[in-house]
């Protein structure tokens, strides 16, 4: 589904972000990608919806090779890449329904696509009764459920997440967690960018850890010291 | 497009609008006052138009006919210089019309018993369409063999023709210059309206919004903003020129303005594009800045 082959990142800051990256991620797989700060997670995950492109090497994601993709072809990626982020980045001046519809409106789907597949989505991250209400209003793990809600309405094959609890308590961390562990069971490929020790330890999915923007160890059932002594 | 986009598209712009109701007025507020600033200017340069034409407008060419020339001669000529499509006016004005035209002129200041023949020449009174073609057919009468002398006033009316195509390149150019100030003017507030939307800007290319997706609903608030600033600008102008311009006519009785001959309706719908126009390119320039993809 996702595949990094030799692929390096520096920015034109000249900050080495990647170095030497090879990795595979199988559909339907879940898969936390942890390390420190600037270590490199959010440029990886970067790289797959295309943000930023590679220096050197290829990403391949769902059988398309991104350094081929024109810039008019990105806003279809996209729409296959579901993103969740750690401070959410709803729109303000929208409700929660509003929100959601939004990414189904861009992509030109029709009212009744619409007017099907939001609440579905809404109901699917359990926020379906706050749907008339401003972001503003909402906890952070409900702003979090609309994002994930958001991210989710295109059908995507993958789901990236980015930091996704790195903003909510213990509690709601875990049951964030937990809802993306039940999307990934539906079929969904979800790789998630964490600092969450407890929920990575609890449950036993592949760990990768990159250290300077290379990847220090990568292990099915793994836990968030791996390759730390 | 069916009903549910085109709402979702006017939804955008009209949430656009008015969840950033100050930008918007700002926005509106700078194309109103910039339209006002070059809709005088544009009224300013039209009047002095109209003024330096109707001077240039009053030179004639006076031709002195030989006293050889016979009748026949003269009504060849006359005919020849109807027929002319430059020439709009010919009079004829024979000696003793000359004469006692001189003696009205000179009545009570010259004694004038004392004249008792009559020197003066047949003359023939020309007046051009286009002012630029008086030396043209001035010099082309000098050549016919019935006529002795041409006056134009020649070095006035040079002088007057050069002065009106200086003052016209002046005014061009500062024209020029105040529709790129406008313009820059208006980009920069837009620009503000814009940057503060970054942050939407870039989610909804997250979500998979193409440019054009984007980009439609700002152009489109850009047309509003100009349209309406610059409808504002002409609604101040307007009153304001039915109050002042007439006086302005009547406190310079010695300026040839023919307010009637200012096209003032074709001013104020010019104003009207250029405020649309500014608006719509400073919105798209705006945005595109935004839409620069990885």
């Amino acid at each position: 589904m996702i595949v990094f082959e030799d692929v390096s990142l520096v920015y034109p800051n000249g900050v080495h972000a990647l170095s030497d990256i090879n990795l595979t991620v199988g559909r339907g797989e879940f898969l936390f990608l942890v390390g420190g700060t600037g270590q490199g997670k959010s440029s990886l995950l970067r790289c797959i919806y295309r943000e930023v492109k590679p220096t050197t090497g290829d990403v391949t994601v769902a059988d398309e090779r991104l350094s081929a993709m024109k810039n008019g072809q990105v806003p279809l990626l996209r729409r296959k890449v579901g993103v969740v982020f750690q401070d959410f980045k709803l729109l303000r001046g929208k409700t929660v329904w509003e929100n959601v519809a939004y990414a189904l409106q861009v992509t030109g789907a029709s009212s009744r696509d619409i007017v099907r597949r939001v609440p579905r989505a809404l109901e699917l991250v359990g926020i379906a009764h706050k749907s008339k209400v401003f972001p503003h209003e909402l906890s952070g793990g409900e702003q979090q459920r609309t994002g994930i809600a958001r991210a989710l309405v295109n059908n995507p094959l993958i789901l990236l997440c980015d930091e996704p609890t790195g903003n909510l308590d213990p509690e709601t961390s875990a049951e964030i967690m937990a809802l993306l562990a039940r999307i990934n069971s539906k079929g969904t490929t979800v790789m998630v960018a964490t600092h969450n020790q407890a929920s990575v330890d609890r449950m036993r999915r592949r760990v990768v850890r990159l250290v300077h923007g290379r990847i220090a160890h990568d292990e099915e059932r793994g836990r968030y010291h791996i390759g730390l002594g | 497009m069916d009903w549910g986009k085109a709402r979702f598209f006017w939804g955008e712009v009209a949430q656009n609008f008015t969840r950033n109701l100050t930008m918007a007025l700002t926005a509106i507020g700078t194309v109103a006052v910039t339209i006002v600033v070059l809709g005088i200017f544009l009224f300013a340069r039209s009047s002095f138009n109209v003024v330096m034409n109707a001077v240039v407008k009053q030179v004639d060419i006076s031709v002195y006919l030989k006293n050889e020339a016979t009748a026949v001669d003269i009504d060849a000529m006359m005919r020849k210089l109807r027929a002319d499509p430059r020439i709009d006016g010919v009079r004829f004005v024979s000696k003793q019309e000359a004469l006692e035209q001189m003696r009205r002129e000179l009545r009570g200041q010259v004694n004038l018993s004392l004249i008792n023949s009559n020197p003066l020449p047949n003359a023939f009174v020309v007046h051009t369409v286009e002012p630029t073609d008086v030396p043209v057919v001035a010099t082309e009468l000098e050549s016919n063999p019935s006529v002795a002398l041409v006056n134009y006033g020649s070095s006035t009316t040079e002088k007057l023709l050069r002065v009106r195509q200086v003052l016209s390149a002046i005014g061009l150019g500062i024209i020029v210059l105040l529709l790129f100030a406008t313009a820059l003017i208006v980009y920069n507030t837009i620009r503000l309206t814009v940057y503060a939307r970054q942050h939407e800007i870039s989610i909804m290319q997250l979500v998979g919004a193409t440019n054009w997706t984007i980009r439609w609903p700002f152009v489109f608030e850009g047309v509003l903003t100009g349209l309406i600033g610059a409808l504002i600008g002409v609604a101040v102008l307007w009153p304001a020129y039915r109050a002042f311009a007439p006086k302005l006519a009547l406190n310079l009785p010695f300026l040839p303005l023919d307010l009637a001959a200012v096209p003032i309706g074709s001013l104020a719908l010019e104003l009207v594009a250029i405020g649309t126009v500014i608006g719509m390119l400073g919105s798209w320039l705006s945005v595109s800045r935004y839409l620069k993809s990885a």
